[in-house]
Formats: C-alpha cells, sequence, structure tokens
C-alpha cells in the first residue's frame, strides 16, 4: 500500500508541521484498543490490594539492595523489576516471581498469589490489606513500616507452613 | 514487507529527515520492539518515581509490556507499520480492516486503528521537562492509516480508540476526528472515527505539493 508514497514527500511539509505541533500539545498520540483487549490497563486478580511491588521493593531495600543489584541476583530484567516496583499493574512472570522469592528469601506459592498469579489465601488477602495501609513508597523505610514489613512477611511464612 | 520513505521532524534542529516507513508489520513483532523501547520506558518510570511525580499525570501507556503477551499476538490478525530513522523503530501502528465497522456513518467499512504509539524517546513528557527527539511521528502514521482506508476503497474513513492523553490530538483543529463517546467495552476508552470528508481533505491537504 507504500507504493504511492514512494520517492514523494507524502505527507507533505506543510501537513507534517501544523499535525507536529497539535501532536506536540500531548505527551503522545497512543491508540489503546489492542493494549485493552489484551487486559493491560488492570491486574487480572483485582480483588487483591496490589501489594506485590511495595513487598518486593520493602524486601530489597531492607536487605540492602538496589534495583540494579537486585535485577542481576535474580537474572531478571531491571526494567521488569522497576516496572514491578512502580507500577502495580504489572503482572510479572512467573519465572520473575520464583527468582525474586529465591532472592529475598521469600515463600515464592505466596509471593504467586500475591502477585496475581494464583488465587490468594484469605489470610494473605487479610494481611496484604493491612500491610497496604501502614506502607508508603519512601526512600528509607520508617520503623512502622519496618514493622509492617515485618508482620508482613510473618504472616507469608505462617501461611507457608501451613500448607 | 514494503517499505517507502516518509519525512519526519528533528527537534534539535527543526529539520525533515528522511525516514523509512515499512510494512508488513505482524503483532508479534511487538514483543521485538518492545526490547528496544523497554529500557526508556524504565527509565522515565524510575525518574518519575525519584522525583516523586502523580501517577495520575503519568504517561498513560509507560506500564505497557508487550513482551509479556508474545502468545497472544502471535493470534492476532492486524498488520501494520513502523517508522524507522538511524536503526531504531521511530513509531509502530497495527491496523484492523475487517473487524470494525464505521458508527458515524451507517455501518460503511473502515480501517480501525489497533494500537499506535510512538517511541518512548519520543514523548513529551512535561513533568520531566522532556520533550520527544522526533516530532510528527504519530501524525505520518495516522496519515498512512487514512491513506490505507483509502486504497482499501473505505474513502479514508479510520476509527481508534484514543488513551485520554491523546484526545485532544485527535480531536483538535488538525486531527478534526469525531468523538463518539466512551465504550463500554473497551473500559471506557474514548471512541474516535475520521470521516469520509474530513479524509479526503487530509489527503488533499497532505497529499503531493
Amino acid at each position: 500500500m507504500t507504493e504511492n508514497m514512494k520517492n514523494k514527500a507524502i505527507p507533505n511539509s506543510k501537513w507534517l508541521r501544523r499535525m507536529a505541533d497539535a501532536e506536540d500539545l500531548c505527551t503522545s498520540v497512543a491508540v489503546g484498543g489492542l493494549a485493552q483487549d489484551l487486559g493491560m490497563f488492570q491486574s487480572a486478580v483485582a480483588e487483591v490490594p496490589k501489594v506485590f511491588g511495595r513487598l518486593i521493593e520493602y524486601a530489597r531495600r531492607e536487605r540492602g539492595l538496589s534495583v540494579e543489584a537486585l535485577a542481576n541476583a535474580a537474572n531478571v530484567e531491571l526494567a521488569e523489576i522497576v516496572a514491578i516496583e512502580t507500577e502495580h499493574d504489572t503482572v510479572p512472570q512467573p519465572r520473575t516471581v520464583y527468582q525474586l522469592a529465591q532472592v529475598l528469601k521469600l515463600p515464592a506459592p505466596r509471593l504467586t498469589e500475591l502477585a496475581g498469579l494464583a488465587q490468594p489465601r484469605k489470610v494473605l488477602s487479610e494481611a496484604a490489606v493491612r500491610f497496604a495501609a501502614r506502607s508508603e513508597p519512601m526512600s528509607k523505610l520508617s520503623d512502622d513500616e519496618k514493622e509492617a514489613f515485618e508482620e508482613f512477611v510473618k504472616v507469608l511464612v505462617e501461611a507457608s507452613d501451613g500448607g | 514487507m514494503s517499505q517507502s520513505t516518509v519525512n519526519i521532524l528533528r527537534r534539535a534542529d527543526d529539520q525533515e529527515v528522511v525516514a523509512t516507513l515499512r510494512d508488513g508489520i505482524k503483532p508479534e513483532d511487538l514483543a521485538a520492539i518492545e526490547r528496544e523501547w523497554g529500557p526508556y520506558r524504565a527509565k522515565i518510570k524510575q525518574e518519575l518515581v525519584r522525583l516523586g511525580i502523580d501517577k495520575r499525570t503519568w504517561p498513560q501507556s509507560l506500564h505497557w509490556d508487550w513482551s509479556k503477551k508474545g502468545p497472544e499476538l502471535k493470534l492476532l490478525e492486524s498488520s501494520g507499520f513502523i517508522i524507522e530513522f538511524e536503526g531504531a523503530t521511530q513509531g509502530i501502528m497495527l491496523t484492523k480492516t475487517a473487524s470494525y465497522v464505521s458508527r458515524l456513518e451507517g455501518g460503511k467499512p473502515l480501517v480501525y486503528i489497533d494500537y499506535l504509539e510512538s517511541a518512548p524517546w519520543n514523548w513529551n513528557v512535561q513533568e520531566l521537562q522532556r520533550k520527544g527527539e522526533f516530532r510528527g511521528v504519530g501524525s505520518v502514521l495516522f496519515y498512512v492509516a487514512v491513506l490505507q482506508s483509502e486504497q482499501e476503497g473505505f474513502r479514508g474513513r479510520v476509527g481508534l480508540h484514543a488513551l485520554p492523553q491523546a484526545e485532544s490530538f485527535y480531536a483538535g483543529k488538525e486531527c478534526r476526528m469525531t468523538k463518539l463517546g466512551l465504550d463500554a467495552n473497551k473500559q471506557n476508552l474514548p471512541y474516535y472515527e475520521l470521516s469520509r470528508k474530513e479524509a479526503q481533505e487530509h489527503l488533499s491537504d497532505g497529499g503531493e505539493k
């Protein structure tokens, strides 16, 4: 279909500049039908508080790891870790969850539930709500956030011990 | 796959540069493009987080990651176009010619733009005082859709679901699309159509001079 565009300045300069000026008033001109069809606007498990990213961020910081260091240790793409921590709608790959669980010493099956890859058990959902209510993204964990994190991890471990 | 040339605008010196337009792009090619774009998306995210920018103002396609959609992309029937310059994908568009009909003009056929996005380095992220490197990439792709519609015999009619941040472009006096409301079947994304009349004006204004 591009045959008649060959060797021609189509669209022409005048049109291009006028349209580009209009385009410049927007962040981007993204069209979203396909992304919506593929469920990229929300997590597959909407009823669970989206605390997976924050939990990963807290666990990383509590262990004194940078994002890059965690990505290297877990052999996961840096961009995926950034997406997990900053975009709470992100549903990570199962392999990523397993690798993060290994490095951060957290129970992989429970992390899988929190990540939206499996239906979470009730006790986990309740703990996630409490954690979501008490935690904020910050550069350094406050005492209260540290306590919230520790309590949440305790539930994760207990839920795993209980099967 | 075939290719031709199109001009886009380089912001640094306000010059038109000759880029390559390729067609025959398939949805599964998005995964490869994501490997190119993903690190830039991540950089923008990191900077927005570092500065504590309210998430409601972030670019609305920032979290898209096509690399995770491989099997689903293979099943799609869209086909599309990319604009390349200096070895980098500056923008992409996927279109459908059979799945949608015009709501504006009584069920007549149209080209539906399933996906259109410029590369993250071409975004204008106001909160970061960041302007895109190349201008007009989305506009040229939009023109290609109008041209495709004309060549399919659809008289230039085009439909799309815009992201809210892009609405002022599609609804504006230059693009001249008609808003047909929020689409409940698409998570209330606004649906826009370009009428036959407006399409013909674009083809006339943008054509060979």
